[in-house]
């Protein structure tokens, strides 16, 4: 014996989401159906033989723990700060494999820094460049300093000759002022001389006078007498 | 704070590396995976590895979880895909390998794990869920995935049907075809204790 409904009426009674009249009419069917009751009391029974489960304890096991703090590198306090931070070594490695593979050159110019990849002849050029320009700037900052040097050894030289020719005009002077006094010392003395030799020629001339007169008077006294 | 907020919370955390809130949120789930394994694999080393397949791609997956479903949902559909994959790999739970020493072995591994419980009940519990899972060995593997998550997860037709896309209506068949053979072991083991 069978029910032609069993398995639709029975599909649709473990439905999540029976319409109120379809349940009712299901429930019906199964009070009024003595094959269809029996077998919904079948799978029921089936049902609840399973929900006898009993939970198992869980056997003991790392939880994935250890690979979760082997990938994130942390332990169990860590906060995602030294998460980020862990990557530092790595980055530097990459960074310095990539100037070394990619040949990073970093040139210092008046321009500021400048970075390069790859064939270096271009920098090189380059680098011939600046040498020269900095050649050249060398050669006129030298140029102009030996010309301020020379302006300086030039203006000492002038102030040294004009203290020179002070003294010299100075000493001049006063040599001819030693000089004027000497010829005027000399002709002071010289007059003097004169003026003595003079006197003295006075005095000569004078005697000689007297002598004359003597002589004269010695003579017209000769006369008479003879 | 309730369960779903404590899963956001603990999910924040482990994305932002914290150990201790992954180990925590694997807590809350693991005994709901494991048991599942189980059910499914009927064997404890077939369910440990299962479960450490579904964390291990929970973890993988972490980032991509965006909240808009409850966790464990979520958790139950990486744990579906995981099943079947390695039910392509080797057929878990054959009726073959049901009922043999293995299981009985996995039983009082349990047990003697355990001194601390009632040895008495335990192994009642054991010898219930060893039955259970003699039940459920009958099952081909899409037919004990939808007991599974119909009877144990307590999932809709609709949720069943989105995560084996399939239709509601063959999800609801195969429920039912899964009953009726449940039935019949059943019938059996009344018969037959």
């Amino acid at each position: 014996m069978s029910c032609p409904k069993t398995q639709h009426l029975l599909q649709e009674y473990f439905s999540d989401d029976l319409a109120p009249f379809a349940r009712e009419e299901i429930e019906l069917h199964l009070n009024s159906c003595e094959i269809c009751g029996s077998e919904l009391e079948a799978l029921l029974l089936a049902q609840s033989n399973l929900q006898n489960w009993q939970d198992q304890r869980v056997p003991h096991w790392d939880r994935g723990v250890d690979l979760f703090k082997r990938e994130h590198r942390v332990s169990g306090s860590t906060t995602g700060f030294w998460r980020w931070w862990q990557w530092v070594p790595t980055a530097a490695s990459f960074a310095m494999l990539s100037i070394l593979f990619l040949n990073v050159s970093v040139v210092s110019g008046e321009q500021g820094f400048s970075i390069t990849f790859g064939d270096n002849s271009s920098s090189q050029q380059q680098f011939q460049s600046q040498l020269t320009e900095f050649q050249e700037l060398q050669r006129d900052e030298i140029q102009a300093l030996i010309t301020r040097v020379e302006d300086r050894l030039d203006s000492n030289s002038v102030q040294l000759l004009q203290a020179v020719m002070d003294q010299t005009q100075q000493i001049t002077a006063d040599n001819l002022d030693r000089i004027y006094a000497f010829f005027e010392q000399n002709r002071i003395r010289d007059l003097e001389d004169m003026r003595v030799g003079y006197q003295a020629l006075v005095d000569s001339d004078y005697e000689t006078i007297r002598t004359l007169q003597q002589l004269a008077q010695f003579v017209s006294y000769q006369e008479p007498v003879r | 704070m309730s369960l779903i907020d404590e899963d956001a919370a603990l999910i924040a955390s482990a994305l932002n590396g914290s150990a201790f809130a992954w180990e925590k949120l694997v807590k809350r789930h693991e005994s709901k995976v494991y048991n599942l394994g189980m059910r499914l694999t009927g064997n404890s080393s077939d369910a440990m590895d299962l479960m450490q397949e579904v964390f291990l791609g929970v973890y993988r997956n972490l980032h991509r979880f965006r909240g808009d479903a409850k966790f464990s949902s979520w958790i139950f559909r990486i744990a579906h895909n995981k099943a079947v994959d390695m039910n392509r790999r080797k057929r878990l739970m054959t009726t073959q390998s049901s009922g043999n020493d293995q299981d009985d072995k996995d039983i009082f591994e349990s047990i003697a794990n355990d001194s601390k419980d009632e040895p008495d009940r335990k192994l009642g519990e054991q010898q219930q869920n060893n039955q259970i899972c003699k039940m459920l060995a009958i099952l081909p593997l899409e037919q004990r995935l939808i007991v599974e998550l119909k009877v144990f997860q307590s999932q809709t037709f609709d949720e069943i049907a989105d995560m084996q896309e399939i239709s509601v209506n063959t999800a609801k068949t195969r429920f039912y075809t899964a009953l009726k053979k449940l039935k019949v072991v059943s019938e059996e083991n009344h018969v037959l204790p």
